[in-house]
């Protein structure tokens, strides 16, 4: 080992940063998920740290053949710290594959469920709801103001997470585990479940056509007008409600939620309590 | 309104770029291309309509607001939804006369776009299994000590599952679909009661992506509060969603401060009950 400290340069980093930003994926299988994009992504460091040594690459590289899955925007902290403890071991430090797999099975779980909420859950409804209101009258504004937002978002957000994570090692994600990140994730769920409510009354309605008349031909019931004098927007809410009881009370999966959907909406249909009121 | 072969493969190469297990990356592809709001805008440029483009993309995209896929499981597939279903939907618009703009159109793009995403994601799975084979290869390469081919395993071999199982179905569902689809208008009249269904569950379908949403969020019956209250205020008070955002902001600053101030001696038992345990939990919401 050298007495001079190895150090994995910024022009290495960044390729492996780009490796896991484009190909977390791309050659996915449900037995190994991203493990191929993990192992392509640690390659560059592995040949910078032990140039010309291909026994050692290989034998490293084999640390990295776990089974690998999180979420891949928040997952880039977790390949940036890993980078660090492998830089660390060229160093001599006392870290073997056991200890690298150890952190990357630990941090995997934590990381898919707080991406998982605060990336699709909230960021990407709010992103979205925003962009649908700009396109609302069939206008490409929102979605290209989507595509260039988010992607900016992205790929700063990644990179900056992975340099984090390799700057702070496997102190960087520490505070994701402990009580302030119990406390980050309570909070996160407020503003998830806000967001998906109004994006839900923003741009749901579900509405009954269902009106009684007395024989003269007056309304005397307008169910809808009823229902949205007890609360507005109370069906779209109850449809929802249901929707989730079944999935989560129930564990029917989503496509049978759907065929539950289509058979409630035909026993409306013929009833008359729906009627989208369509012509030519 | 007809797909020309051209036009098909051109929906074809973007069907492979956006799908799950995406060759333009995770966020560039699956979160960007594939979301219908984007496939919209790029099935309308590619079909010369852009106004109806982005009119099924918006209706579609209510649907799948929240489309999360944990642990690789879907239940829809968005190459069949954006580069397929929205396709199909804006023939079946144009040929039956329908005002873009107009609910009936978003209805039927929902529930066209639905079935097509629903059935697709036999391709999401059909991918990823023949991504095994170049994983296997991979395996190989690790053995022999090849190191470097291990970016072909990851960046070019999959290439060809989705020439079997995106750009191909893809290109036939798109050229032959629209076909199908301009031939049902006689066979379903809209005033009958199989569109009429169709039409109403297209309306009720983004419900189900926000109950997906919901699962995540809520673990136990207190947790609806937020979701009723975000519900409130664009519902009663007509908020737009950042002004939502916003306010949920600051309960999210207080809830925050309530979890860092209590307790401050069981920082072993905070620990513990990190992934969700009830016992702690019940505490927080007598606080709010």
């Amino acid at each position: 080992m050298d007495a001079e400290k190895k150090r994995i340069s910024h022009k290495t980093l960044s390729k492996s940063f780009n490796i896991w930003f484009w190909g977390a994926l791309t050659c996915f299988s449900q037995e190994h998920m991203q493990t191929f994009g993990y192992l392509c992504s640690m390659l560059p460091i592995i040949k910078e740290l032990y140039p010309n040594d291909n026994e050692t690459q290989t034998n490293n590289i084999k640390a990295y053949t776990a089974f690998f899955n999180t979420n891949p925007m928040l997952g880039s902290v977790i390949i940036g710290a890993i980078a660090s403890l492998e830089e660390a071991r060229a160093n001599g430090e006392n870290i073997d594959s056991q200890t690298i797999n150890d952190m990357r099975a630990g941090l995997m779980g934590p990381i898919a469920g707080i991406g998982d909420s605060l990336i699709d859950g909230t960021l990407i409804p709010i992103l979205l709801g925003i962009a649908l209101g700009m396109s609302r009258n069939g206008s490409p504004v929102g979605a290209i103001f989507y595509i260039i937002v988010w992607d900016l978002i992205a790929y700063f957000g990644q990179r900056f997470l992975y340099f984090r994570g390799y700057k702070l090692g496997d102190k960087a994600v520490g505070f994701l585990v402990g009580k302030q990140g119990k406390a980050v994730r309570r909070a996160i769920s407020i503003v998830g479940g806000m967001v998906v409510g109004g994006v839900l009354a923003t741009w749901v309605n579900v509405t009954t056509s269902l009106q009684l008349r007395d024989n003269t031909g007056h309304v005397f019931l307008d169910l809808q007008k009823q229902l949205d004098g007890i609360f507005p927007g109370i069906l779209t809410v109850i449809v929802t409600l249901f929707c989730w009881w079944l999935m989560s009370k129930k564990h029917v999966s989503a496509i049978w939620t759907m065929i539950i959907l289509i058979g409630v909406a035909f026993v409306g249909v013929v009833l008359g309590v729906f009627n989208p009121g369509l012509k030519y | 309104m007809t797909i020309s072969w051209l036009q098909a493969a051109i929906l074809g190469v973007f069907a492979c770029l956006c799908s799950n297990s995406c060759m333009a990356g995770q966020a560039v592809g699956n979160y960007t291309i594939g979301r219908p709001l984007v496939g919209g805008l790029v099935c309308g440029i590619v079909l010369g309509n852009l106004p109806l483009g982005i009119a099924c993309g918006v209706a579609t995209q209510l649907v799948y607001i929240a489309l999360v896929t944990p642990g690789g499981t879907v239940a829809a597939d968005v190459r069949a939804i954006s580069y397929i279903g929205i396709p199909l939907a804006m023939v079946a618009i144009s040929s039956r006369g329908l005002n873009p703009m107009g609910s009936a159109a978003a209805n039927m793009a929902k529930s066209l776009a639905t079935l097509v995403g629903t059935v697709g994601s036999v391709l999401f799975y059909a991918v990823a299994f023949m991504n095994l084979i170049w994983q296997a290869f991979g395996w190989k390469d690790i053995e022999k000590g090849k190191l470097n081919r291990l970016y072909g395993v990851d960046f070019s071999w999959p290439w060809l599952s989705h020439l079997v199982f995106s750009f191909l179905p893809t290109l036939l569902m798109t050229h032959y679909g629209a076909e199908a689809v301009t031939a049902l208008k006689t066979a379903l009249p809209m005033n009958g009661i199989p569109m009429k269904t169709l039409f109403t569950v297209g309306a009720m379908l983004p419900c189900v992506g926000i109950a997906i949403l919901l699962r995540q969020i809520i673990n136990k019956a207190i947790d609806f509060i937020p979701f009723l209250v975000g519900f409130t205020l664009a519902a009663s008070l007509h908020l737009n969603l950042v002004a939502v955002t916003v306010i949920s902001l600051l309960f999210a600053v207080i809830m925050y401060e309530i979890e860092m101030a209590k307790g401050s001696g069981n920082s072993n038992a905070s620990y513990a009950s990190s992934n969700g345990n009830a016992v702690d939990d019940d505490e927080d919401e007598e606080d709010i």
